[in-house]
């Protein structure tokens, strides 16, 4: 692997034929879908981009906000995954070419595809550091357990070290959703990541079409 | 969007824990858990299915057996041995005598279990009711297998046919005359004998007859405290309950009735509540006034039910009078962990619910109209609960309310207008099975 100057401790990338590198589209829902590449895109943990000026310095998260008619509105790169969260209408099918061609010319490129995070003062723990921590927890542990009654949870975002999460399928509209929120998750978290200040609840859980017990009279 | 992250605790004192009975066809878990995390309680949950978290978080959540109350006693014990428990609450009919056991077997405070027992089942409560002199309709039981033709000719009309347990009126009818009776034992039966309720033992096999009593209903809520009750919300339902069905719609706070019913309608709870032995904890009642006074015509050992309790707001204490800043869920808990009871006192304003009435038999495609109804002045919220898909069923067979319209004023006659103009705003999209 050549070295390159500025290259941030942890940090590699590969120089290769773009056309060699396969990626597949996982869509969550509309607004998220999550992108399996072939090849390790981020090495450095969690990076997590909200807008696009966060993303100077970043070839792929600043070729991704710049999609025309995708209104990209975050993108998390994590090992090999890419997860893009937009606010645009147009079907992942369209969006996808271009998001993976975006990925492969960016993972080809002479920098790395996504910089190194800056660093962080001793003691502290940042918000993408938490995300980072918390979505493990989640697609490891939280999601296995409420997939057996049809469930999905996934998390929106960490501000401040508050967790901001949407529950989906079974979880959406159930009856018992905020004890699974506060009894079940929320005290994973407590354990597990016991610097999360608090949760948040973003669900439209008037919207949920096949909740998993859904409340009758009295 | 809910926002709770990490509210304060309102009391010094070390985290009691509170076993929050909570069956999963429950509307009231929001309430209730924010209600004891509010109070810095510690919680555990125990309902009659599993959690997926409940190897995960072992002291917060737990499966019991309601159906089965010296069972879910026994494992409460096993429990409370490793995670002690300082207070048992049930939010419903299913938990209340399972809360009643649970209470004996770990020496808490609570209702005797035959009280709870007696609640639990209306012709029970009216054989106890009756023979200590309380109000009732005149009843008798009946076997559902019997010939409605034979108990039609021998019934006094006009009357109200009654399942032992079911709530909120399902399974309700009223027959005047015995081709009416016979129409509507038929459509009792099929209630009854729906596979939802087979094996449920004697009670889905008799049905109760009883005298249709006229006059305005009202629904009581109260809390008993070493058995005196403290009212503590009189609703008026001004929608007329005179069958066929009984609906409940909206229910309204002041009562308008004169002070002197109210006090009549009050002093016959309270004589209820003895006649059954109940001493402890929240009691619903629902109740008829007429020119021969207070009527009882059921009483339940729990808290109002669906989401009426938002209605409900009480004062934090003297310095607090007027204002609502303590919810229903929080007496309730704070009375079960034996912590200080604020003043019992209801906010000034009047308040409000609306059971939003099913629109129609059928598949609910959509709701239009939810921002229009949440505009109308005074409302405060419409929740819609029922569905996109969901098969709603009206009454006497259906089970579940599409929504509920919560509003809040000066007065309740304004409070009634408000939630019948926001009512008027929805358009409820119901596919019917004949489509």
């Amino acid at each position: 692997m050549p070295p390159y100057p500025g290259l941030a401790p942890g940090v590699s990338f590969i120089l290769m034929d773009p056309a060699a590198i396969t990626i597949t589209a996982e869509p969550l829902n509309v607004e998220r879908c999550k992108f399996v590449v072939g090849v390790p895109v981020y090495n450095g943990g969690l990076r997590r981009f909200t807008a696009p000026h966060e993303a100077h310095g970043s070839p792929l998260a600043e070729a991704l906000f710049a999609i025309p008619g995708a209104e990209v509105q975050e993108i998390i790169v994590s090992g090999n995954l890419v997860t893009v969260v937009k606010a645009s209408t147009l079907p992942w099918q369209v969006l996808g070419k271009q998001i993976g061609a975006a990925i492969r010319e960016a993972l080809a490129g002479p920098v790395p595809a996504i910089a190194a995070k800056a660093e962080v003062a001793a003691g502290d723990v940042d918000d993408d550091t938490l995300y980072e921590r918390v979505s493990r927890l989640f697609d490891e542990e939280v999601n296995p357990m409420v997939a057996r009654h049809g469930g999905r949870v996934e998390l929106i975002d960490v501000q401040d070290a508050v967790v901001m999460l949407r529950m989906a399928g079974g979880c959406q509209g159930c009856g018992m959703a905020d004890v699974t929120l506060r009894q079940g998750i929320e005290g994973m978290l407590g354990q597990r990541v016991p610097e999360v200040k608090g949760i948040m609840d973003i669900t439209d859980h008037t919207a949920g079409e096949n909740p998993y017990f859904a409340a009758s009279k009295k | 969007m809910r926002t709770p992250t990490s509210p304060p605790r309102r009391s010094n004192l070390p985290p009691l824990r509170v076993l929050l009975l909570l069956p999963t066809s429950t509307y009231r878990t929001t309430a209730f858990v924010e209600a004891a995390r509010r109070l810095g309680a510690q919680l555990t949950v125990a309902s009659e299915r599993p959690s997926t978290f409940e190897a995960a978080q072992p002291d917060g959540l737990l499966t019991l057996d309601f159906q089965h109350p010296e069972r879910a006693a026994d494992a409460a014990r096993r429990f409370a041995t490793e995670h002690p428990i300082a207070g048992v609450v049930a939010v419903d009919d299913d938990t209340a005598v399972a809360q009643a056991a649970i209470a004996v077997a770990l020496g808490l405070s609570g209702n005797p279990v035959a009280a709870a027992r007696a609640a639990r089942d209306k012709h029970q409560q009216r054989m106890l009711m009756s023979a200590a002199g309380v109000a009732v309709p005149q009843f008798s039981l009946q076997a559902i297998a019997a010939d409605p033709r034979t108990l039609a000719a021998t019934t006094r009309y006009p009357c109200v046919l009654k399942p032992l347990r079911l709530s909120a009126s399902r399974g309700v009818i009223r027959a005047n005359d015995s081709a009416e009776f016979v129409a509507a034992h038929s459509r009792l039966s099929r209630i009854l004998t729906a596979p939802e309720f087979a094996g449920c033992g004697e009670w889905a096999e008799k049905f109760l007859v009883e005298d249709f009593v006229p006059g305005p209903e009202v629904a009581l809520e109260g809390l008993l405290v070493s058995g005196r009750l403290h009212v503590l919300a009189l609703f008026d339902k001004p929608d007329p309950l005179d069958g066929p069905f009984f609906e409940e719609t909206i229910y309204v706070t002041p009562s308008r009735l004169p002070d002197a019913a109210q006090a009549a309608i009050a002093a016959c709870a309270q004589e209820a509540t003895r006649a059954l032995g109940l001493v402890h904890g929240p009691i619903h009642a629902e109740l008829r006034w007429n020119d021969k006074g207070a009527w009882l015509i059921e009483l339940a050992a729990r808290p109002i039910g669906g989401r009426c309790s938002a209605a409900l707001r009480f004062t934090a204490g003297e310095r607090g009078r007027g204002k609502g800043d303590v919810s229903l869920e929080e007496i309730v808990i704070r009375h079960a962990l034996g912590m200080e009871l604020p003043a019992l006192e209801r906010e000034t304003d009047a308040a409000g619910v609306m059971m939003i009435p099913v629109p129609g038999a059928g598949v609910l495609r959509d709701v239009q109209g939810i921002d229009a109804a949440k505009r109308v002045s005074l409302i405060e919220s419409v929740e819609i609960t029922a569905h996109r898909g969901q098969e709603l069923v009206p009454l006497p067979e259906g089970a579940r309310y599409p929504g509920f319209i919560f509003a809040r004023g000066d007065s309740p006659s304004v409070v009634e207008t408000a939630l019948r103009a926001a009512h008027a705003k929805l358009r409820f999209d119901v596919e019917s099975p004949a489509t």
